[in-house]
């Protein structure tokens, strides 16, 4: 039998205040949790970036430091091509130099170029064309200058002129160049 | 004075408490202490990039360098690794000579880390100015060669029979490998 016009209110645990309650703190505490989780997630990125950041510095310095020998071992051969070049145009101009040194009177049979020295033969018509013409200027360039004349059978005289230059001599010659 | 709280009011306030709590708890033991370290991660990778692409940047210079380097001596790298071929030399340097003829090579000891071979030549020359051009073409030549001391040159008939020492400038063998590699 019914005692009352109203239906009965239907009674639960989980009131309007409680069901606000849970709303407002899942909320808070997902955008807690999604905050937490986003950090982790970065610092996760930031590790591997930081690994493969130093992987890489790691390739680059290796590479870089292949890079560097190449440079040095270049320039190493440059440096040696550019002094061998300018030892063959050295000596192209010394070789000049000998043979403009000889006048025409004296005709020379044999030139010998050696590391410190001079070897020439050759005729000449007398002993002063050769002393003024020849030995004069060879003298100016090397130290030591020896000449010996054998005659040969129509009045002139076939000559072996020997210079050298002295290592010691030389340098101190440069030296005196230098503090000049 | 009484207050009336229902026991639902009671359950209530004490479960926001508890709540409350964790999210306190939650936020300062652990939210804030990563937030921090988020930070200074964020710092260190911030100043690792900076010093990666320093480390790029010189990285290029120097590519730029090398490659700068190499293209303006190629002639001369290719010199230093090319072999030296007597019978290819008197083919490409006949036409400065009436006769010209390599004899024995041997090796010297090394001159900076460079191998060295010594050749001897003699060779037969019209007058000094072919020698002249000879040598000025030897330092255009496919090797990288010096002549050197003693040089000779001797009267015969209309002729100028000249010998000569040559020396030849190789690429050490580690480093040969390793240019022609890297080229």
């Amino acid at each position: 039998m019914k005692y009352s016009y109203t239906n009965r209110r239907r009674k639960s645990p989980i009131t309007h205040e409680l069901q606000l309650l849970f709303m407002f703190f899942s909320i808070t505490v997902f955008m807690l949790l999604a905050t937490y989780a986003f950090l982790l997630f970065k610092d996760y990125k930031f590790a591997q970036n930081l690994v493969a950041m130093q992987q890489e510095r790691y390739d680059l310095n290796i590479s870089l430091k292949s890079m560097d020998e190449e440079i040095i071992f270049i320039q190493k051969q440059a440096q040696l091509s550019e002094g061998v070049y300018t030892r063959n145009t050295v000596l192209k101009d010394s070789i000049a130099n000998m043979f403009d040194l000889v006048p025409s009177e004296i005709t020379l049979s044999e030139a010998s170029l050696l590391e410190n020295g001079l070897v020439l033969k050759g005729i000449t018509p007398n002993k002063d064309v050769y002393n003024f013409m020849l030995q004069a200027p060879l003298r100016s360039i090397f130290h030591r200058t020896y000449s010996s004349f054998y005659p040969i059978g129509n009045g002139w005289l076939r000559f072996v002129s020997t210079n050298y230059i002295d290592k010691e001599a030389q340098e101190e010659e440069e030296v005196d160049e230098d503090e000049d | 004075m009484k207050i009336n709280i229902s026991r639902q009011s009671i359950y209530l306030i004490s479960l926001s408490f508890v709540l409350l709590i964790f999210i306190l708890l939650f936020a300062f033991l652990l939210l804030i202490p990563e937030g921090k370290t988020y930070r200074e991660n964020r710092l260190v990778v911030k100043k690792e990039s900076a010093e990666l692409r320093k480390y790029q940047q010189y990285n290029d210079e120097t590519q730029e360098r090398l490659k700068e380097l190499q293209h303006e001596n190629r002639h001369i790298i290719t010199a230093f690794d090319t072999d030296f071929n007597p019978s290819r030399f008197e083919k490409q340097y006949a036409k400065y000579f009436s006769d010209l003829k390599l004899k024995q090579e041997t090796r010297l000891d090394d001159e900076k880390s460079f191998i060295v071979y010594e050749v001897n030549t003699s060779s037969k020359i019209n007058s000094p100015q072919s020698f002249y051009d000879f040598l000025d073409a030897l330092n255009k030549s496919d090797w990288i060669i010096s002549v050197n001391f003693p040089i000779n040159f001797v009267r015969e008939n209309m002729l100028i029979k000249s010998s000569f020492k040559m020396k030849v400038y190789a690429d050490p063998m580690e480093s040969n490998t390793t240019s022609s590699e890297e080229l």
